[in-house]
């Protein structure tokens, strides 16, 4: 039996590493290929994609909300000195401009119901600024969301999008 | 030999013993598992409210990561989800059900299907949700359905959808829903009127 001991301990030791380590990097993993499948589609690095309506045909992202529309922003802040500069156009109704980390956390948001928002991003590590957020990972995805639940409302709101602005500055 | 045979077996099958169930328990394997998971629960509406949070434990964020992607974090929008009706059966399109709701505590709302991969079903049919503006103030009501009805204020079409669930947002939640979500919110009722086949 005790022959046994060793092996069955290292059986224990592996099933526990393997399963946090899984844990662990299911989100990044997840976040690359969804950045990589957003990027095929067409969606920009520095620049707000002007979107489709959402529909069965044109989903890019699990759970899209066919009500809403969506403009997608792709970062990589790994430049040294590199800041990304955002801006999100007036819309009448419910607005958000959102920021994903590489591991998907959505680590801030800004609504900007009836108003337009500016705010700046910074590489992570950075110290804090007035009108400025800092960004946990290099690279990450930015959305703004706009309530528009039929065709007639998703041209207005492509049409507010025009406003939009996402524009990286390099030292 | 025998011996190291044994340690090389055994450090094997503990990383496949560990990521096989590391993915069971997020819900990523087998596919096709459903989102309707969370501490939250409301007449079968479920949630969990760490969504898009550092907060949320491993099994939350990796699973999340996978079926909602981009999820906003409770304080923007709350997400929960159905995928059994009133009877406690699985949501198939092979059914005919009646959602009824009441008034949202929250800006907006929208209740959308979606198929066992998480992806709006793959049909023209232009009837793929319910939302705050279509309903109107009070009480609403809307058949899921593979074909359009007859007579039905509203429709969500299922065809193409197979196993599917409902995923109901509350945009700009009222506070109480994040404190009280039992006490605050009228989770909408799913009735099964009929199925294909049944006699």
């Amino acid at each position: 039996m005790r022959r046994w001991l060793g092996p069955l301990l290292a059986l224990a030791l592996c099933t526990a590493a393997a399963h946090a380590l899984t844990l662990y990097l299911t989100p990044g993993v997840i976040m690359n290929r969804a950045m990589e499948a957003l990027a095929q589609r067409g969606v920009a690095l520095h620049r707000f994609t002007t979107p489709e309506r959402v529909t069965p045909q044109s989903q890019s992202v699990v759970r899209s909300s066919p009500d809403l529309y969506y403009a997608l922003c792709r970062y990589d802040l790994s430049k040294p000195g590199s800041v990304l500069d955002l801006r999100m156009g007036a819309w009448p109704d419910y607005q958000s401009l959102a920021f994903f980390d590489g591991q998907t956390d959505n680590f801030a948001t800004l609504r900007g119901t009836g108003n337009a928002e500016s705010v700046r991003l910074l590489p992570p590590g950075s110290a804090a600024q007035p009108g400025a957020i800092v960004s946990p990972t290099t690279k990450g995805v930015i959305l703004i969301r706009r309530l528009a639940p039929d065709a007639a409302r998703f041209a207005a709101a492509a049409e507010a999008g025009k406003a939009d602005l996402c524009r990286l500055r390099e030292a | 030999m025998r011996r190291l045979f044994a340690y090389l077996a055994a450090i094997v099958a503990g990383c496949a013993l560990g990521l096989g169930s590391a993915l069971w328990m997020a819900g990523l394997w087998p596919a096709g598992r459903s989102l309707a998971f969370g501490d939250v629960d409301v007449g079968g509406w479920r949630s969990d409210f760490a969504i898009g949070s550092k907060a949320a434990d491993p099994y939350t964020r990796a699973r999340v990561a996978r079926h909602g992607l981009l999820a906003l974090a409770k304080t923007e929008a709350v997400y929960l989800t159905r995928a059994l009706d009133d009877a406690g059966e699985p949501l198939r399109e092979s059914c005919t059900y009646r959602l009824t709701g009441g008034p949202m505590p929250g800006g907006w709302w929208s209740v959308t299907l979606y198929d066992s991969g998480s992806m709006l079903p793959a049909n023209t049919d232009g009837a793929l949700s319910i939302d705050a503006g279509r309903a109107g103030a009070g009480a609403w009501e809307a058949v899921i359905a593979a074909r359009r009805p007859e007579r039905a204020a509203h429709w969500i079409s299922s065809r193409g959808a197979g196993t599917f669930d409902l995923t109901l947002r509350l945009y700009m939640p009222d506070s109480a829903l994040l404190t009280d979500p039992n006490g605050t919110l009228d989770a909408p009722r799913i009735a099964r009127l009929s199925c294909e086949g049944a006699s």
